[in-house]
């Protein structure tokens, strides 16, 4: 836990010093208007002591110019705030590219073996939604966080240089601030963090409710469901108010710093100006009111960035949250190790595959998937792979594919180490079809092109044909222009199988990988996909892992790993076992 | 989009008000709450502007010389202002989480009561949950736009009337600036929130696609080498959506900057009228006091225009929400007569569509299932077979024909008694966030510990479950016991088992299992619902099940299949 909460600070940390560069327009803005409030305080201070007690000295200025003044000091103001706004966005909209740039290029880089740990709907929530909540962060704490210092610093400066009395009692009272927040605050921050927590929870509760309502209808348990909902709430906003009553007690405490410092500004000068006015001199008494209009209106504008920073606080435990969420993601430092430039051999029909000696175990206390694994498969042969789940025939195609790495042993394809290969040689020797495709939003021409972006409309249509496309696509609404994917139209598990064997034609690569290609088809469908797919497999070396009705679709040696693992732990060198050995 | 199928167009042909109303509604009951948070909001507005106006009149009173506000005032108002926004905060939170809570309620009741129960059922979990965020984004309506709105009412008056005795046309110039500081600029910056939150939604969207196809489509990704094609076309939907967002930010900053001229406007005005400048004059001592009130007054409606820009958007989530459940999906009757004690099941000539325009599911099927007996229906997927057990658990109703249940009509059963003798599985059904003896309850809310532990163990899951280090009380879901899909897939059969409903709806019940897992779960399923009606959903046999009879739908119908 607390090497977490390490974590979490050191990211606050990180992203507070890189939000601040892009935060700078905003404190700019921020302490100009401050500049500009002050300014403004004077004139109106200077007006109304004029409209009190008439002109002060000679070198006041005109009644005229001091209104002209005032209003060319409230446009620069509104001009000031306007911009300050922009740039706080800019900022929050900044960081948020960088940061969804930096997760998207982490998910990217920890690829497919991200989704054994990581639900991919929580890493869109990830890369989508906690990003766009940690808008606060950047364009709200973090310039608050500077000018809450800075601005009343600034405007006690200047009180202090027309009145130094009063000047000292708006720093008294502002220091009282954070010394009130020390206080309460303590107990405000751990409050706001827990009701941040209690509420995310109870948001989790009830989206979980509403995805299964089905079941809980189905159940006959609506009412017990919806009583126990109400009951978590109003536990919920118990348990907040015990927090939120002290929590509320620290911003009370700016409210009454500033009460404070009114009542006792009023009081002192109210005091010295009535002596004054008793005096009779008329210019001393106009110059002390205008001093202390200004310094009692300089008091809002002395505690407004107080009041900001503690309306920005929520925005910070948002950013708690993300932190431990993106600390999980793999990190950015590509292994740069070895000069990744052998080139495979390729023969007339496919490239050749040769496990030797590989080892290698997902979770190091499960045990390995398998151990010294070696066989070879030459150019243009077909290699079935079968066994129990579990066994490893996902874990084999995986290693092919690049997504993992061997813990020991060596994996070649075309007699050389798939470890010394560049990433794109690889992904170029490979086509692979696995148990669902997935189907982009986007248009089904884009889908299939996604193979090969630049394929001319002669190859497009050839691997429409080859893979049978054609014969359901002219079916659809809008033909290759229909959208598929997320909100579009939906096809059958065989007519996604088909968009993938499409997308094979088009890559046209020398190994194929088909793993479980047909595990969520009815047998009919199931039938015409292998039919397809044994035309793809000429003139390629193929690898696929199956059940048993694939096991009879092609004819070739079979690996059944589920036997050797059983029978010969730790086997040598494994021959492919010949067909009609292996027992479904 | 998806949502425009479910809810998109009576939402957006809706006026934005009558929805958010509709809301305001739910929460008659809290109403004296409601408005105690509202009143005290007030007074703490009041306390404020009474202590600003003390300050200011003491000041000017003691330099001209008249009369003196009291620092009695001054103190008390002084205190008054804390003490009453402190209790203001607390009392208008506690009011807003019961209206939270009632709310979310109410949704879910509705969803439960409604046709969208249909909809939970054909596995629309997105929508539902885009729903839910919906449903969050009501939150602000109180707290952020009621509170502060029932505040600027106040003020009108009451700088009015403040400023009325002293000069007329000085009360109508500064009143005319605050409704449109107040009022009118927020009402602008809701219109165009309105349309700007229905554009950025929908980027929104555009980028949570591309970036669930970038992480669903990870392999892919991998294996054609596209990652950079897909992050440049990530990074372009979120360019749109910031680019969206900027817009936004500059409309609203421009609003807000001119809200605060027409502050500014109605300050110089009172300055102006203190110096006789085109207006007034006024007396001086009075005018001061009254600056400062002024500058209280607007300063309180300066949040306006930002929440005017939020109700935008909280009337469109609004909209969607109460559109839930009027639109969707064929009606269903809403029996009264319990359902019969015997368990035959018989289709007569059931047609059935889920939507008008949509093709029918079924047309004319007839279809017999006697009490006991273990069917199997087949069929490719999309060919209605879900739509079958919705048809029976009442989520839908045929729209000719009848299903007769031990001899009664379905239509004339209240379904809550149906639905008692029917026990559901399928890959929808849902394991929830919570212990796996919660979990388990469900199925069976007075079911004993030894029940749970017999039916666990008759799903084959109850060696697992004792392995976990919290037994029963282990949690599933997210940040608990992570179990494989299969074992989920077990506790959920368990759960299945623990009712003591006489007909099981097994639909694709090992959808997501290997074949190995599938077959030892299909074997399982005989040996423990013997004596029950079984109706099994699958687009094909894996050969171990032992049925009685096979259907295979075809073309709206059954057709016998051999078994």
């Amino acid at each position: 836990m607390s090497g977490d909460k390490m974590v979490m600070r050191a990211w606050t940390r990180a992203q507070s010093r890189l939000g601040r560069r892009q935060a700078m327009p905003v404190m700019g803005c921020g302490m100009l208007a401050g500049l500009v409030a002050v300014g403004q305080a004077w004139c109106v201070a200077s007006i109304l002591a004029r409209g009190l007690v008439g002109p002060g000295t000679a070198a006041w200025p005109g009644a005229g110019q001091l209104l002209a003044a005032l209003a060319g000091l409230a446009l620069l103001r509104a001009l000031l705030l306007a911009l300050g706004d922009v740039s706080a966005a800019r900022a929050g909209r900044g960081a948020r590219a960088r940061l969804r740039d930096e997760v998207l290029g982490a998910i990217l880089r920890g690829g497919p073996a991200l989704l054994r740990r990581r639900h991919s709907a929580e890493l869109t929530a990830l890369a989508v939604d906690r990003i766009e909540a940690l808008d606060g962060f950047f364009a709200r704490w973090i310039p608050a966080s500077v000018l809450w210092i800075a601005v009343p610093g600034l405007i006690a400066a200047l009180a202090a240089l027309m009145q130094p009395g009063a000047g000292l009692i708006m720093i008294v009272c502002g220091l009282a601030v954070p010394v009130g927040q020390a206080v309460f605050g303590i107990g405000a921050a751990v409050a706001s963090r827990n009701q941040f927590l209690a509420m995310t929870r109870l948001q989790a509760r009830f989206l979980d409710r509403v995805r299964g309502i089905a079941t809980i209808v189905l159940l006959n348990r609506a009412d017990d469901e919806a009583g126990r909902l109400a009951d978590a709430a109003d536990e919920l906003r118990r348990r907040t108010m015990k927090v939120l009553r002290v929590a509320f007690l620290s911003s009370a405490s700016i409210d009454c710093a500033m009460v404070v410092a009114l009542v006792l500004i009023v009081v002192r000068d109210g005091g010295m100006v009535q002596v004054l006015r008793h005096g009779g001199a008329s210019a001393a008494l106009a110059d002390a009111v205008a001093r202390s209009l200004f310094v009692l209106l300089l008091v809002p504008e002395f505690f407004a960035p107080l009041r900001a920073l503690a309306l920005a606080y929520q925005d910070r435990a948002h950013a708690s949250g993300a932190a431990s969420a993106m600390g999980d993601l793999p990190d950015g430092t590509v292994s740069a190790a070895t000069a990744r430039g052998a080139v495979p051999v390729l023969s007339e029909g496919g490239v050749s595959v040769a496990f030797e000696n590989v080892t290698f175990a997902w979770d190091a206390a499960r045990g390995p998937v398998f151990e010294a694994l070696s066989f070879t498969v030459p150019a243009g042969e077909i290699l079935t792979l079968v066994g129990p789940s579990g066994a490893g025939k996902s874990t084999i195609i995986e290693m092919l594919l690049g997504f993992i790495v061997p813990d020991s042993g060596r994996v070649l394809v075309g007699g050389v180490d798939l470890a010394t290969m560049a990433p794109a040689t690889q992904s170029g020797l490979i086509s692979w079809i696995g148990q669902k495709p997935v189907l982009f939003a986007g248009t089904l021409r884009e889908n299939i092109l996604f193979a090969r972006p630049d394929a001319d409309e002669d190859a497009l249509r050839a691997a429409l044909h080859a893979a049978a496309v054609d014969r359901f696509a002219a079916d659809l609404p809008e033909g290759l222009d229909t959208p598929i994917g997320e909100g579009g139209f939906g096809l059958s598990g065989g007519q996604a199988q088909r968009v993938a064997i499409a997308r094979a034609y088009l890559k046209d690569a020398p190994l194929l990988l088909l793993d479980e290609p047909t595990a969520h088809l009815d047998p009919e469908t199931e039938s015409e996909i292998f039919a397809s797919l044994r035309i793809l497999a000429r003139g390629r070396t193929v690898i696929l892992s199956s059940h048993a009705a694939g096991v009879r679709a092609f004819a070739g040696p079979c690996l059944d790993l589920g036997k050797m693992r059983c029978s010969q732990p730790g086997a040598g060198l494994m021959a492919p076992v010949e067909e009609g050995h292996v027992h479904v | 989009m998806s949502d425009r199928s479910l809810s998109g167009r009576a939402a957006e042909d809706r006026d934005g008000l009558v929805p958010v109303l509709c809301i305001m509604g739910l929460w008659k009951r809290r109403a004296p709450r409601l408005a105690a948070g509202a009143v005290l909001s007030l007074l703490a507005l009041l306390a404020g502007l009474v202590l600003m106006r003390g300050a200011g009149a003491r000041m000017a009173g003691l330099a001209f010389g008249g009369a003196v506000a009291g620092l009695v005032v001054l103190r008390a108002s002084g205190v008054a202002r804390v003490v009453l926004r402190y209790v203001e905060r607390l009392v208008t939170h506690d009011a807003m989480f019961r209206a939270l809570a009632d709310i979310r309620v109410w949704f879910f009741r509705r969803l439960a009561g409604g046709a969208a129960a249909g909809l939970g059922f054909r596995r629309a979990g997105d929508l539902l949950s885009r729903l839910v965020s919906d449903v969050e984004a009501l939150d602000g309506l109180y707290l952020r736009i009621m509170v502060p709105l029932a505040g600027a009412c106040l003020v009108l008056p009451f700088l009015v009337l403040a400023i009325g005795p002293v000069d007329p046309v000085l009360a109508v110039l500064v009143g005319g600036l605050f409704v449109v500081g107040a009022f009118v600029l927020p009402l602008a910056a809701a219109l165009m929130g309105r349309r700007e939150a229905a554009i950025l939604t929908h980027r929104l969207a555009d980028l949570r696609i591309g970036v669930l196809d970038l992480v669903t489509g990870l392999r892919e990704i991998r294996a054609f080498g596209a990652e950079g094609r897909m992050l440049s076309h990530a990074r372009a939907r979120d360019a749109a959506l910031l680019r969206g967002q900027a817009r936004q930010a500059r409309l609203l900053a421009v609003m807000g900057g001119v809200s605060y001229l027409c502050g500014q406007a109605a300050v110089l005005a009172v300055l102006a009228a203190i110096l006789g400048v085109g207006l007034g004059p006024i007396p001086a001592a009075r005018g001061v006091g009254l600056l400062f009130l002024v500058i209280a007054g607007f300063e309180s409606a300066g949040g306006l225009t930002r929440a005017g820009a939020l109700a935008g958007g909280i009337s469109r989530a609004a909209a969607r929400v109460v559109a839930v459940g009027e639109s969707d999906g064929p009606a269903v009757s809403v029996g009264t007569r319990p359902a019969p004690v015997g368990t035959d099941i018989r289709f007569e000539q059931v047609s059935f569509r889920w939507q008008a325009d949509r093709a029918a599911v079924f047309d004319g099927l007839n279809l017999e299932i006697r009490q006991g007996a273990r069917v199997a229906i087949l069929g490719p997927s999309g060919i209605g077979k879900s739509s079958l057990a919705a048809l029976l658990l009442k989520v839908a109703s045929p729209s000719s024909g009848r299903i007769m249940l031990g001899g009664e009509d379905l239509a004339t059963l209240e379904s809550g008694s149906v639905r008692q003798r029917m026990a559901w599985l399928s890959q929808a059904t849902h394991l929830f966030a919570d212990t796996i003896r919660a979990n388990l309850l469900l199925g069976r809310p007075d079911a004993t510990e030894a029940d749970l532990w017999t039916a666990l163990d008759r799903a084959q899951v109850g060696d697992v479950v004792r392995a976990l280090p919290e037994g029963l009380d282990a949690w599933l879901g997210e940040g608990g016991a992570s179990l494989s899909g299969g074992q989920g897939r077990r506790i959920a059969l368990a759960r299945t088992l623990l009712s003591d409903a006489p007909i099981l709806i097994l639909d694709e019940p090992a959808t997501g299992l290997d074949a190995e897992t599938e077959r030892e779960f299909l074997t399982t399923l005989y040996d423990v619902t013997a004596g029950r009606t079984v109706i099994l959903i699958a687009h094909r046999l894996v050969g171990v099940e032992k049925l009685d009879r096979v259907w295979r739908l075809s073309d709206g119908k059954a057709v016998a299949a051999a078994v």
